[in-house]
């Protein structure tokens, strides 16, 4: 039978791309071309609900701007090439350097790509080119987590399920704002609420998140672990502790209890401009609930003292035995849809896959017998410290996948000063990027909706994704690419390693590299429950809940770890009077995908600078007036808009817009020393009206 | 034979392999074979399992050998179909469709025709019975809870005789009471339990299981028919010798009204909680509500979802003047405003924009709250055939003083 003028249609399942709740949906597939989104709900995580760049962010696929083929820079403009020309180029180049010393060769893996790539990613830099200097975005924005976590508990994951939320009694929201950056995990806590739970939200701004709460907290920006030392002695001082928990799981107490006595409430006040009652009400509240939990995201993670603040969450759930049962733990809330992935797959200067470490000669000894590779046990650089090393003119080349470092790494001007300095800059990208435009060569890639593999979401849900269409022109799969380039690179490069029939073959290997991914079969992973790790074999369940017996450090326990106040690196002064914040907004995640998106774009099309009615009323400054804002970086001019709903003294610029870019202020001399984080919530600016 | 409107059967597939397949005797999925293979339609819009039978999805079938696929009742299938009929298939304006329609389908394509977005002269509209739809995922816990039973191991849900029955794949059954279900929050969709149309009337023909007793019990399907279409397509299939039928048991249709009836009167019941405590009229159901839209975060889920907001320009998403002002959440109550007085006439009840809402908002009811006002003042039924009464919203009613 032949029907006349029937499209064929159909639905493919799929995992947003976003942020880390990983959310399912469906493609609507067109004659072949995704053409729409419709609602997946049978998806466990968010049931057919999505946020606005859900129903939207598909928009951006098949753009007529999409990279299509190579592109070669020749006198500062870009031309087209074939892949063999681009591949050749590259694959030289690489082999010079790496002639030299492989660790001047840097990699910067995509937290957006499915697992797999970033897995071949990583087996790249280090099988391919020798170098353990392969890094991502989570360095700026969980890396604090996934350092402060590990040493408290073992491992630097949250540590229960996104459903757990909702049997809390009291759930303690810091530094999240949930309802614009993880939306669908933001419904689970309008679920709590209406199931009786309390929830707290400490913030400096008076968020969309904060607007649901029952108690909000407003407090200075990085006086976090203030903040919580207090909330800690307070529970101390009137024996709210749980006793049995503390000695049956944890040690190091004495150690915490010393160093919280110092922090009594009037200091903490002081230190962090809170409301004395309303700290003493919330603090009670989390330590007389049954089951409470903690949320954070980059508010408290972003900061010169991150790592230090993810451990006094810890330390609070550890104080009051907030672990290990459903409704309870330390919830952070992962920003990339597959960052938690890029962690899990060693895309990491001091990782391997599966959180191996490479400091240990006998897991650097293994990886070398399973590679045959001659690696050493040594960590290589996080992506600050190539783009340092690439500014002092010690890092030759950066083969950057899916990343716009020039937007979203602070202080931009030093980002292109780094880039400018190497010998080659490789980006392997969808689109022309800030950074892109930087490149020697450009890789085209194909993107969401145009490959299989798996994402891994906040609560280690790992997911499988569908290809639904062909990618544009010549757009290669990144795994494939790098096969490629290691072929070409030849005999040293280990192209035979490079080699896999599909990506199925790829997880495979991930399987066996990675315990705590071992049990991952393809039946019960291809469901829309899919499974969570740890999943050591495949008789284990692999359900969210950790830590219901043991902890994952070497003895079970958990340990204390006690942290002083310090603040940001960059404080106000008289000059540079105001604190600067950096925050995303609901409409779009950072900025080459969903500025692409009609909609998204259309809602939001530009930045904006939130300053207090206060502070702009001191500055003469009215809503929507285009102003400058300065700090000791750079400066910008940007569209003020004047709200009750930030805390008098700080700012805020959504960091998505290039025309009027936060980093351009941001400072990017301010490293957390634990993890290398760089201060993207705290610096000092000016605001004034121009001229 | 010569059917005619109004006509009831008992009838069944001549096909044994369909007739077993099938629901109830394979009536349906004869029926939509033969439409495809007689050149009646080029395709057939249906609904399919997708990964098991908690989700479904729409499928446009093209092969006449496909359509056993989508055999068989879903009750997790809360879709409607009017949506993927405007938006995806241009509303059947390139080609014959044939759509199996639950009656909040058929109600919403009807309006949808109406308004011209859907070529009625295109459509065929195989109605089948509904006494409500399940949301895939708390049923799922439902029945992981509730009925003891692993999800997995479900091979068949039916709803008869006020309960929700569940079949496992080793044979065991369990029933429950849907009224005790809905009181704890659980079982049908929220919408679902003020919907007071079961039998899909509007469609060219309807066919359900109630009311089929005697010999043929669990093996025929109960058929009316409603339209000239639908009285040609049931005459065309008997004359091929494709379904065969018998004349009704007198007991069986009153059965069959009978649990109409009891249906529709809880239906009522619902409706008066649901619509308690305003008067309905559109500002003092905002009132009402305000708390609960107040969390908005403008996804634009219920836009995107209702198949009646269809404007390709949508005011919502204007430049100036800002009426809802971009990028600010949550949604300013113009939001929800514009969309109400441009669909809340024309509204069906179908619930699809609550299910996707993130910030559980009871839109659905909210609609249905307005609705029912404009129901009580102009007498406008949407969804079923209002002979020459215009759409309040979009014609005022005079008398012709001509």
């Amino acid at each position: 039978m032949v029907a006349k003028n029937v499209p064929k249609i159909e639905y493919v399942p799929t995992i947003c791309p976003y942020c880390g709740t990983g959310c399912g949906l469906n493609f609507v597939v067109k004659d072949g071309k995704i053409i729409g989104v419709e609602p997946w709900k049978r998806h466990p995580v968010n049931e057919g609900k999505v946020c606005p760049k859900g129903n939207f962010g598909y928009e951006f696929i098949n753009r007529e701007d999409r990279l299509k083929t190579p592109l070669i820079k020749e006198n500062g403009e870009f031309r087209e090439a074939s892949w063999d020309e681009a591949l050749n180029l590259v694959a030289n180049k690489l082999n010079e350097i790496k002639a030299e010393d492989p660790n001047k060769l840097g990699f910067y893996a995509c937290a957006r790509s499915p697992n797999e790539n970033i897995y071949i990613t990583q087996k790249f830099a280090r099988v391919a080119c020798g170098t353990h200097n392969v890094d991502h975005c989570a360095r700026i924005c969980h890396g604090p987590t996934v350092a402060g976590l590990a040493t408290c508990f073992g491992s630097g994951a949250m540590t229960n399920g996104f459903d757990s939320i909702m049997e809390a009694d009291v759930i303690f929201v810091i530094g999240a704002n949930s309802m614009e950056a993880h939306p669908l995990f933001g419904r689970k806590l309008i679920k709590a609420k209406k199931n009786g739970a309390e929830i707290i939200v400490a913030d400096p701004r008076y968020t969309p998140t904060a607007k649901l709460a029952d108690k909000y907290l407003e407090f200075k920006t990085g006086t976090d672990v203030a903040l919580m030392n207090g909330m800690m002695k307070l529970i101390i001082d009137n024996d709210l502790q749980d006793e049995e928990f503390i000695k049956a799981r944890t040690e190091n107490f004495d150690e915490l209890k010393k160093v919280v006595s110092e922090y009594d409430i009037d200091k903490v006040c002081e230190i962090t401009e809170a409301d004395k009652e309303r700290l003493t009400e919330i603090t009670m509240d989390y330590a007389k609930a049954e089951k409470a939990a903690i949320v954070y995201s980059l508010g408290i993670t972003e900061h010169s003292h991150g790592a230090d603040n993810v451990m006094c969450t810890a330390n609070l759930a550890m104080l009051t035995g907030n672990l290990g049962r459903i409704g309870t733990g330390v919830n952070p809330l992962r920003g990339q849809n597959n960052v938690q992935g890029a962690c899990d797959m060693g895309a990491l200067p001091s990782d391997y896959v599966g959180y191996r470490k490479v400091a240990d000669q006998e897991t650097t000894d293994w990886f070398n017998n399973y590679y045959g590779t001659d690696l050493p046990a040594k960590p290589g650089l996080t992506l600050i410290e190539m783009m340092n090393a690439a500014h002092a003119g010690d890092l030759k080349l950066l083969y950057i996948h899916g990343e716009d470092p020039v937007l979203s790494d602070a202080d931009i001007t030093h980002t292109k000063e780094a880039i400018a300095n190497l010998d080659m800059l490789v980006v392997q990208e969808l689109f022309m990027t800030d950074t892109a435009a930087l490149a020697d060569v450009v890789f085209p890639a194909a993107g969401w909706g145009e490959q299989e593999g798996t994402f891994t979401s906040g609560e280690r849900r790992v997911q499988c994704l569908h290809k639904a269409q062909e990618p544009p022109g010549d757009a290669m799969l990144d795994w494939k690419i790098m096969e490629q380039l290691a072929i070409r690179m030849g005999e040293d490069a280990h192209p035979e390693q490079f080699h896999y029939e599909t990506s199925e073959d790829i997880f495979n290997e991930i399987r066996e590299c990675a315990p705590i991914m071992a049990g991952m079969d393809r039946k019960r992973l291809d469901s829309p429950e899919a499974l969570h790790w740890p999943c050591p074999s495949e008789d284990d369940p692999c359900q969210p809940l950790m830590y219901a017996e043991k902890f994952s450090r070497p003895n079970g326990k958990a340990i204390f770890m006690p942290q002083e106040h310090r603040g940001p690196v960059e404080v106000t002064d008289d000059e540079y009077p105001l604190l600067l914040t950096t925050t995303r907004i609901l409409f779009h995640y950072h900025a080459a995908m969903t500025r692409r998106c009609e909609t998204l774009d259309n809602e939001v099309k530009t930045g904006y600078i939130e300053i207090n009615t206060e502070d702009a009323k001191e500055l003469g400054i009215i809503d929507k007036e285009i102003v400058k804002a300065s700090s000791r970086r750079g400066s910008i001019e940007i569209s003020a808009r004047v709200t009750d709903n930030i805390k008098r003294g700080i700012v805020n610029i959504p960091m998505h817009f290039s025309e009027c870019a936060a980093n351009m202020l941001t400072n990017s001399k301010s490293l957390d020393p634990k993890c290398k984080m760089i201060e993207l919530k705290a610096c000092a600016i000016k605001v004034e009206k121009m001229e | 034979m010569s059917v005619k409107v109004n006509d009831k059967y008992y009838a069944y597939s001549a096909d044994n392999e369909i007739k077993d397949e099938g629901e109830y005797g394979g009536v349906v999925t004869t029926i939509m074979k033969y439409l495809l293979e007689s050149g009646t339609v080029d395709a057939v819009l249906a609904v399919e399992e997708a990964f098991d039978l908690y989700d479904a999805k729409p499928v446009l079938i093209t092969e006449p050998e496909d359509i056993i696929k989508s055999a068989g009742s879903l009750h997790c299938g809360t879709l409607n179909l009017a949506k993927f009929l405007t938006k995806y298939l241009d509303g059947a304006r390139d080609f014959k469709v044939a759509v199996t329609c639950k009656p909040c389908d058929a109600m919403t394509i009807r309006e949808l025709m109406r308004k011209g977005r859907i070529i009625e002269d295109n459509v065929v509209l195989v109605g089948v019975n509904c006494g409500g739809t399940l949301p895939p995922v708390p049923t799922m816990k439902m029945f992981k809870e509730v009925y003891g039973v692993d999800p997995a191991n479900v091979a068949k849900e039916e709803i008869a005789k006020g309960k929700l029955i569940v079949e496992t794949k080793d044979g065991e059954e369990k029933g429950i009471k849907i009224d005790e279900l809905e009181e704890e929050g659980m079982g049908r969709r929220e919408n679902c339990q003020r919907c007071d149309m079961n039998i899909p009337s509007n469609a060219d023909l309807a066919l359900g299981n109630w009311g089929v007793i005697g010999e043929l019990a669990g093996k025929a399907t109960f058929v009316e028919v409603f339209t000239e279409k639908g009285a040609e397509v049931l005459n065309n299939v008997i004359d091929e010798k494709l379904v065969e039928t018998a004349e009704p048991i007198e007991k069986g249709i009153e059965i069959r009204d009978k649990i109409n009836n009891v249906m529709v009167k809880q239906a009522n019941k619902q409706k008066e909680k649901d619509f308690a405590g305003t008067t309905g009229d559109i500002l003092d159901v905002l009132n009402m509500y305000k708390e609960e839209m107040s969390t908005c975060m403008k996804c634009y889920g219920c836009r995107e979802a209702c198949p009646l907001c269809y404007c390709e320009d949508c005011c919502l998403e204007t430049e100036g003047p800002e009426w809802v002002p971009g990028g600010y959440t949550p949604a300013a109550p113009f939001f929800h405003l514009t969309r109400m007085v441009h669909m809340a006439d024309a509204c069906t009840n179908c619930g699809q924009c609550s299910e996707v809402c993130p910030c559980e908002i009871p839109v659905s009811k909210i609609w249905a709250t307005v609705n029912n006002k404009v129901k009580e003042i102009f007498g406008y039924y949407s969804g079923v055939d209002n002979g020459d009464e215009p759409l309040p919203f979009t014609e005022f009613k005079l008398p012709d003083n001509r």
